[in-house]
């Protein structure tokens, strides 16, 4: 909330004049009951028209002035919530550009995306709110009885009895009701997880026959979420009753002593009528209590919500690109590094040690999980390791900073591609790059035939609303947009694992004609058979290493992998 | 509010802002009257909740009404004594206010909690019965929505909007018809409010329309934009393109606080003409009543019970619109709802047979023919015959109609013609369930339930003791890493848990058939990438489930071909070849050619 509140700061005038106006039009429907007090007590009891005409004529003044005030309140109130909002959703993004990939995996892409837009939009209706309704009806109350003291001080004591009293309890029970939502939330949220999940294995439910299964399970949530909803609506709808009951003691008590107090002649009808009405207009004022309470506390979440990212610092600022690098050899060096992930027990890599020279194919085999694409991700620096050393020609990792990411390029596993054109997507990591690059590139990744074939060509659209590509054709891209930013080092992770055989030896001859170093994580040995050297990852280690003679002649798993595939693939 | 877990990424574009439907309602009497079916349990109660109304909005007129009459008496001058007596019956109808008030209330949300729950039941219940062909017509997202927004909807418009809509209807009637008694001159001055409402929203509605296009517009571009570099973070950090990410966002953000602003503006007049319209009325009442009291036309207290009622009757002129939209909006939902209801049953015409004995697994398919709906025959004339315990490898490009044949023989379709004969007999007179409790099931996409590891195998046999579970796990290879991660079989498997491989969800499932322990198994092997060694313990696993067993498998690895019993070679809803891998190598045939382009294809 603090967090936000300096962002509102920016803003302080339109702020300040929003509350000035919001003050303005409050003050007018404060001094109403005032002025109908003087107009019959003076006007219509002592006989005067001119003063009716007169208080006539300010009430509709006021009116108008109050209107006016409400419509400019709404451009300045606007400002604010419009202004922090774009200042959030600013700082957020380029907050999450600067994270890490560590920080990415902490916080996720889908959270991230409801605080950048969920979270941003339910602020600004907040402040929106806030900044003209919400203080209304406090202030009303506050005001109202401090008015009501001007009218008549005996008189108005019995609001100052009875109004704090009304607000504890309405207080508690919204309190009580809010929490009791919150459990109906989490029981909607089962039962809705529970109908997904049988949408989603629908086969299963049927195959196993698990009908009678699954409707108990769902009557046993669904039963639970009855009682709490009706438990929660049916205390929320005490509020009105007994706020109402409670004004309207009120009402006849200020009636009975307001009849005592004219008797003795110390106070005046219009006084009484006056007091009455402030009594109506308070209670009008209790009903919005709910629903700012509600909002008050959905603004709050999502107000922490939205700070937790912004005070995240960036573990490490990276350095920006060094221009006056021209060109690296490609030579990389693991010294004992080890690195685990901060949600995992285990270790990925434990005490990884391994050269690859520069202009080397190096091929990667090991089940999931052993640690193949952690390995990847430390070398453009996505990942830090927790100890040992990683060099790049000689030079640490940690010194070369984001410049590394000029040389070294990764191509992950999903093909991922922005909406826009297929030749955008290609040219993706260099806008200047020429056509004939672009065409080059596609052709070295074998997608070129294909992109001909499409309607517009290079011009299609891809992504969100364009094309759909098969996991084939968005890895080719992938390998295209890579290809285009000719590396030195190259790191494909499994990124060939949706082509067929005959193709993906074209990509990989294609991209062994580049005379870059790379390192090809895959899960054929046909894909890594011809590797200068392979090596053979297991829960973190790396189990064997040397080229495929090598070890078909003293690798054990590499024989049992051999031994699978080959039985598969030479059936015939 | 939380959102479902795994509406990630691609629902939240829906999280664009409110949106106006126009609901729309084909049925609307059969529709009400359905929901008046499921609110009848409770008729009775309904009947006198909506009483209780009727009493509650009187009282809240006949409050003001005496309070005016009692400020007049106390200002001409009255007994203590009648004061006593009015006093106490202002008393008596303000309990009872709120007394009725409440009741209404608590009683209506027991009335239509009951038939929301009874509708959420009956739906569910009937989804679980609904052919397969349903859900694979219609996107999950559609029938999710029908199952929780519709259903939402209903239950709160039943909750307050019944109440809201009736107390607004009897309070502005009859509020409108007291000061009509009162003074109708004043009642027209103080209606001189209703028109100008009405012009005033028409004002700002036809502006903000456009603007809140546009905001919508904007907010999605944006919206969409975060997404994609959200999900390509790593893509941009690669080709160190943060600089361009962040220009491209900030010029997209400008738009939208640009547009946004104006529709924010304009949608910020309504409740400051609402407001204006509450004061003018009360100017009018107090001054302009004030004037007709000076001439004795009207009393103090008149004008009193006047200000009293304007604002009772300014929100409810304000609602009601309101109000039967969001009727409208739940009734057109409850529509939805009963749709999906209507959709008819699988297994209607099952019969509930006890006392099955274990099938031996002879399969036959005589002549079938299936299709779906008005395409072509996606089945045409397939015959076969299976041996008990023997597999079956279905082989073919897809769509050549290798799901459907397993679909078919576990009654997930019905045969249009010809016949499936399990042990002899015509299964189209064996129930569904009899069928499907002797069946294991292992698909492409290894469904798991979000649920801890061991409740997942228990799936497969729901009176199975841990011993059982873990047995099953052993022989299906998956104990050895079950028993490493962290909670071992307690590992609770959704998206904020531990995530395990594609792999690894096979050789769950795979120990979820073996708890099963059926007599006929189908098999859906994975396309997806899987790693070899996990792989290895798959093709493990699987040979040892399949073993005793009538199996079928939708093939994809030539080695679970080769050793199958029997291939089926489809083309287009057609078997153009059976036989055995040798059988059909010497054909030099189809599956032959299909071979030889395969194997050239890996020996490249």
């Amino acid at each position: 909330m603090k967090k936000i509140f300096s962002y509102v700061k920016i803003y302080k005038k339109s702020a300040v004049l929003a509350l000035i106006l919001m003050g303005l039009e409050l003050s007018v429907e404060l001094i109403q009951p005032i002025i109908m007090s003087i107009i019959i007590d003076e006007g219509i009891v002592g006989q005067d028209f001119q003063t009716i005409i007169i208080w006539l004529s300010v009430l509709i003044g006021l009116t108008l002035l109050a209107f006016a005030a409400g419509i400019v309140s709404s451009f300045f109130a606007a400002d604010v919530s419009q202004s922090v909002g774009h200042d959030l959703r600013r700082d957020l993004f380029s907050r999450v550009q600067d994270f890490s990939a560590v920080q990415m995996q902490k916080l996720t892409a889908s959270s991230l995306l409801t605080r950048i837009t969920g979270d941003v939009t339910q602020v600004q209706a907040f402040l929106f709110m806030f900044l003209r309704i919400m203080l209304r009806a406090p202030l009303f109350i506050i005001g109202g009885i401090i008015m009501a003291f001007t009218v008549h001080v005996q008189l108005a004591t019995i609001l100052v009895i009875i109004v704090p009293v009304l607000l504890l309890i309405v207080f508690w029970i919204l309190t009580e009701g809010i929490k009791l939502f919150r459990r109906v939330q989490v029981r909607l949220d089962h039962l809705n997880s529970i109908i997904r999940e049988n949408l989603l294995g629908i086969r299963l439910v049927k195959a196993y026959n698990r009908n009678n299964h699954e409707q108990l399970r769902f009557n046993k949530v669904n039963n639970h979420l009855m009682d709490d909803n009706k438990k929660a609506l049916q205390l929320m709808e005490l509020t009105m009753p007994i706020v109402m009951l409670g004004m309207n003691i009120s009402l006849v008590l200020l009636l009975w002593f307001g009849f005592m107090e004219i008797n003795i002649g110390s106070a005046q009808a219009g006084e009484v009528v006056a007091i009455i009405n402030y009594a109506t207009r308070i209670m009008a004022s209790f009903g919005v209590f709910g629903f700012l309470l509600m909002n008050f506390s959905r603004g709050k979440a999502s107000a922490t919500r939205i700070s937790e990212v912004l005070e995240s610092k960036p573990s490490q600022v990276i350095p920006k690109t060094d221009s006056s690098i021209a060109n690296i050899e490609g030579h990389i060096n693991f010294e004992n590094i080890t690195f685990s992930y901060s949600n995992m027990k285990r270790a990925a890599l434990k005490d990884i040690s391994v050269q690859i020279n520069a202009g080397e194919t190096v091929g990667i085999l090991g089940e999931t999980g052993s640690g193949k694409t952690t390995f990847l991700q430390l070398i453009p620096g996505l990942y830090k390791a927790k100890s040992g050393n990683l060099s790049i020609d000689n030079k640490p990792i940690k010194e070369w900073g984001r410049a590394i990411r000029d040389f070294v390029t990764l191509v992950p596993q999903e093909g991922f591609l922005f909406s826009g054109t297929i030749k955008e997507n290609i040219a993706w990591g260099n806008e200047k790059a020429q056509f004939d690059d672009i065409v080059r590139a596609a052709k070295d990744a074998n997608i070129h035939s294909y992109i001909m074939t499409l309607p517009d060509q290079y011009e299609t659209r891809v992504g969100q609303r364009g094309v759909n590509l098969s996991g084939g054709q968005k890895q080719r891209l992938s390998i295209a947009r890579a290809l285009l930013a000719n590396p030195t080092v190259l790191l494909l992770d499994d990124s060939t694992s949706a082509l067929d055989a005959n193709t993906e030896q074209r990509v990989l001859e294609s991209i062994k004609s580049k005379s870059c170093t790379t390192v090809v994580v895959a899960q054929k040995i046909s894909s890594v058979m011809d590797a200068d050297k392979i090596l053979v990852f297991d829960k973190g280690c790396i189990v064997a290493s040397g080229n495929h003679q090598e070890l078909i002649g003293n690798s054990p798993l590499y024989q049992k992998i051999y031994q699978s595939q080959m039985k598969e693939d030479g059936l015939s | 509010m939380r959102k479902n877990r795994t509406q990630d990424v691609t629902t939240s574009r829906h999280y664009q802002g409110v949106k106006v439907k126009k609901p729309k309602i084909s049925n609307l009497n059969e529709t009400i009257s359905r929901i008046w079916m499921y609110m009848s349990t409770y008729k009775s109660l309904f009947i006198f909740v909506l009483l209780l109304v009727v009493v509650s909005s009187s009282l809240s007129l006949l409050g003001p009404y005496l309070l005016g009459v009692a400020v007049d008496e106390i200002i001409t001058g009255i007994e203590k004594t009648n004061l006593i007596i009015i006093i106490a019956i202002l008393i008596g109808v303000f309990l009872l206010q709120s007394v009725t008030t409440w009741f209404q209330n608590y009683w209506m949300i027991k009335v239509a909690q009951h038939a929301v729950y009874a509708m959420r039941k009956d739906l569910f219940s009937h989804v679980l019965r609904l052919p397969i062909l349903f859900f694979q017509t219609r996107q999950n997202g559609e029938i999710m929505s029908r199952l929780t927004n519709d259903i939402e909807n209903v239950s709160r418009t039943l909750n307050t909007s019944v109440i809201q809509l009736t107390t607004s209807v009897l309070t502005l009637t009859g509020t409108i018809i007291v000061m009509f008694i009162l003074s109708p001159l004043l009642t027209l001055l103080t209606l001189i409010i209703v028109p100008l409402l009405f012009v005033g929203m028409n004002w700002i509605t036809n502006r903000t329309n456009r603007y809140f296009k546009q905001q919508q517009h904007d907010l999605g571009d944006l919206n969409g934009y975060v997404e994609e570099a959200l999900s390509g973070h790593d893509i941009i950090k690669l080709f160190n393109q943060e600089e361009r990410v962040k220009r491209d966002f900030i010029e997209k953000n400008q738009r939208l606080k640009e547009s946004s602003y104006w529709a924010q503006v304009y949608t910020g007049f309504i409740p400051k003409i609402m407001n204006s319209l509450n004061n003018l009325s009360f100017a009018i009442i107090v001054g302009v009543g004030g004037i007709f009291a000076f001439n004795g036309m009207i009393s103090i207290g008149v004008i009193v019970t006047f200000t009293a009622y304007a604002r009772q009757f300014t929100r409810p002129l304000n609602d009601l619109a309101n109000q039967f939209n969001v009727i409208l909006s739940a009734v057109s939902g409850a529509e939805r709802v009963f749709d999906v209801m209507d959709e008819e049953k699988e297994d209607k015409n099952d019969v509930e047979i006890k006392n099955r004995k274990r099938l031996k697994g002879k399969v036959e398919f005589q002549s079938v023919y299936f299709s779906y709906g008005q395409d072509d025959n996606t089945l045409n004339n397939v015959s076969f015959i299976v041996n008990p315990g023997d597999t079956v490898a279905l082989v073919g490009p897809t769509g050549a109609g290798k799901t459907t044949v397993v679909s078919l023989l576990s009654k997930f379709y019905e045969v249009e013609k010809g016949k499936i004969m399990l042990d002899d007999q015509d299964i189209n007179k064996m129930s569904r369930s009899g069928i499907r409790s002797q069946m294991g099931i292992v698909l492409q996409d290894s469904f798991l339930f979000d649920t801890t590891i061991k409740e997942n195998i228990r799936y497969g046999r729901l009176d199975a003791t841990d011993h059982q579970i873990i047995t099953a796990a052993k022989s299906a290879n998956a104990h050895t890493f079950i028993s490493q991660l962290p909670d071992g079989y307690d590992t609770i498997l959704d998206s904020n848990g531990y995530e395990i491989s594609q792999g690894q969800r096979q050789l769950i499932s795979i120990a979820r058939a073996m708890l099963a322990d059926p007599s006929l198994l189908i098999l859906d092997e994975a396309t997806s990438s899987i790693d070899t060694i996990t792989e290895i313990k798959i093709n493990e696993a699987l040979t040892k489930l399949m073993k005793g067993r009538t199996s079928f498998v939708i093939a994809h690895r030539l080695n679970t071909i080769q050793h199958a019993d029997l291939i089926l070679v489809l083309q287009e809803g057609e078997v153009i070849e059976q036989g055995t891998h040798k059988e059909l190598i010497k054909r030099n045939g189809f599956y032959a050619q299909l071979n030889a382009s395969q194997n050239r294809a890996i020996n490249e």
